[in-house]
């Protein structure tokens, strides 16, 4: 026990990301708002749907806004509770908004001491028949948003595109990571069998190559199915989906250099030059290719970076460990294969 | 200063074979023609996107045409003679340096036939030269090292190209981007720093070839 606790250590965080990421309810949110596009100077009433909501539980105390910017909202008129799931809201937009565009996006705000606050961003439009800023600063009936609840449990946040599928960035993101410390020792490994020759150095480097490759195709499979569900399509031609195949491509490669060498001493030397050449190639394709160009991704052409604004601190919690975890899983699965491969040349030597 | 001496060396050597056996060098031109010749009967008008791709892919079969014969075409007993009389690093520099200036021919020929039937669609000629230069020296130094890889194996043709198109893919999306550039397809603000990265590439897979090498010529 004293040499395979992080085995256990890594079954027991992987067990912990697959109930925490999957049984942890989302917070509320609000599916749409119906009509999305409203004109100015009208009494409009907006059906809101909600998920995870129990708007029955908050009847009187539920409060919504229409939030134009930092300072400025409009508060609900009325609120009408119809189940868990739906509200009916009436707002009265001024005829002049105090702004010069055309069509004016609104965050809806819902807020309820039972479920917490929840936000829609730009879930109305506003069409202004006649443009007069001057005269829609002076006639804005200006209402502060304050003392918003917070619900008092663990809850993932509710991202409209995303939905249930947030849960994926445990399984889908993390195996990445984990692909990705085990190319790198791969590489330390093939290092050190140049420094010194040893066999088992080279056996170790295609072990976790491998282990390597599986992540890869988990990751790619999984960003399939969660591209399937938020982009539309299961390939999208998204610079990183691409990439990523390449990538995989070079490390099929490796395997099919190790096969074409009969000579385990030529076949180890080789593999590893190889090894080291191909993992500098990979860095650029991963990493500053997709930088540069548009993509889907976060982090790349213009969207938001990976951390700043997609994880909140329970999301931390499970994402953390889970990149540890698969590690730690990815290393003893890679030690499993590299003792199959020693007990099988023993056998054949004998 | 006797390293310098050796590529030089090496160099002349490598071009008065090149010389000799014309039927290398005339093969390739004779490919490179052909292609463009089926491109232009298959298409017949080619929009600048289309001349910009297919101009990169030609290159891309007939460098590794051309730089496949490196390392495979010689027999490993003539290579171990070569290793006893200079250094491996002299002979992996003059022929990657020899391969890069027969990938710079090999290119302006491209360019010429395919500009010749196609029409010219090139606006910024020194930045397309700058491709050209830098793609050439990219190509060369790839497939240059990962012909010496595969010359080790026995059927080193195939493993030629299955090591090398995966590993040349990122260089070969930065000349595309460059050159589309050059061509008036794309306006990029931040030209300079791709130039820049891709001899940063060039740069970082020449200076891991010559560490590598040393471990891969020994048999």
């Amino acid at each position: 026990m004293k040499k395979h606790w992080w085995k256990a250590l890594g079954v027991v965080i992987v067990l912990y990301s697959f109930f925490m990421g999957l049984l942890t309810p989302l917070k509320t949110g609000i599916l749409e708002a119906n009509p999305a596009s409203v004109r100015t100077g009208q009494e409009v009433m907006l059906e809101v749907k909600g998920y995870n909501s129990f708007y029955t539980q908050a009847q009187n105390e539920l409060r919504a806004w229409l939030k134009m910017d930092s300072e400025r909202a409009l508060a609900a008129r009325r609120v009408e509770v119809v189940d868990d799931r739906l509200v009916k809201l009436t707002f009265d937009i001024p005829a002049f908004l105090p702004v010069d565009k055309k069509v004016q996006d609104f965050t809806l705000i819902l807020d309820s001491p039972a479920d917490g606050a929840s936000v829609l961003p730009s879930g109305v439009f506003v069409t202004q028949d006649s443009i007069n800023a001057a005269l829609g600063e002076t006639a804005w009936p200006n209402a502060d948003i304050a003392n918003l609840h917070e619900k008092a449990a663990i809850t993932f946040p509710f991202r409209n595109i995303l939905g249930e599928t947030i849960r994926n960035t445990y399984y889908h993101v993390p195996l990445w990571f984990a692909m990705f410390i085990l190319f790198i020792s791969a590489v330390v490994y093939s290092v050190k069998h140049l420094r010194n020759f040893d066999q088992r150095y080279d056996e170790q480097a295609a072990a976790l190559t491998s282990v390597g490759i599986l992540y890869g195709i988990l990751g790619l499979v999984t960003g399939a199915i969660w591209a399937k569900h938020t982009w539309g399509a299961y390939w999208s031609f998204d610079v990183k989906q691409n990439m990523t195949a390449v990538g995989l491509l070079i490390y099929g490669a490796y395997f099919v250099l190790r096969a074409s060498f009969e000579d385990p001493e030529k076949k180890a030397r080789i593999s590893a030059v190889y090894n080291i050449f191909a993992f500098a190639t990979l860095i650029p394709l991963l990493y500053v290719i997709p930088k540069l160009t548009d993509s889907l991704h976060p982090g790349a052409g213009g969207n938001i970076a990976f951390g700043s604004q997609d994880l909140d601190n329970t999301m931390r919690m499970v994402f953390y460990p889970a990149i540890i975890g698969w590690t730690l899983m990815g290393v003893w699965m890679a030690q499993l294969i590299f003792r199959m491969n020693r007990l099988k040349h023993r056998l054949l030597e004998e | 200063m006797n390293l310098f001496k050796e590529i030089i060396f090496l160099l002349r050597k490598e071009f008065k074979l090149e010389w000799r056996q014309k039927y290398a060098l005339s093969g390739i031109l004779l490919y490179v023609l052909s292609t463009v010749f089926i491109i232009y009967i298959s298409f017949q008008r080619v929009s600048p996107q289309l001349w910009n791709v297919l101009f990169w892919i030609i290159m891309l079969f007939a460098s590794i045409n051309a730089v496949v014969k490196s390392f495979v075409q010689e027999s490993g007993h003539r290579q171990l003679y070569y290793y006893q009389l200079a250094n491996p690093i002299a002979i992996l520099l003059s022929k990657m340096l020899y391969n890069a200036s027969l990938l710079l021919l090999l290119s302006v020929l491209t360019f010429s036939a395919l500009s010749f039937i196609a029409g010219n669609p090139v606006e910024e000629a020194g930045q397309f030269s700058l491709a050209l230069l830098l793609g050439s020296l990219g190509f060369s130094i790839t497939f240059t090292f990962v012909s010496a890889i595969a010359a080790k194996a026995d059927n080193s043709s195939t493993l030629m190209a299955i090591l090398s198109f995966p590993v040349v893919i990122p260089i070969l999306l930065l000349l595309v981007n460059l050159s589309a550039h050059s061509i008036g397809l794309l306006q990029s603000t931040m030209i300079g720093r791709d130039i820049m990265l891709l001899a940063s590439v060039d740069l970082i897979l020449v200076a891991l070839g010559l560490v590598l090498f040393p471990y891969l010529w020994r048999d």
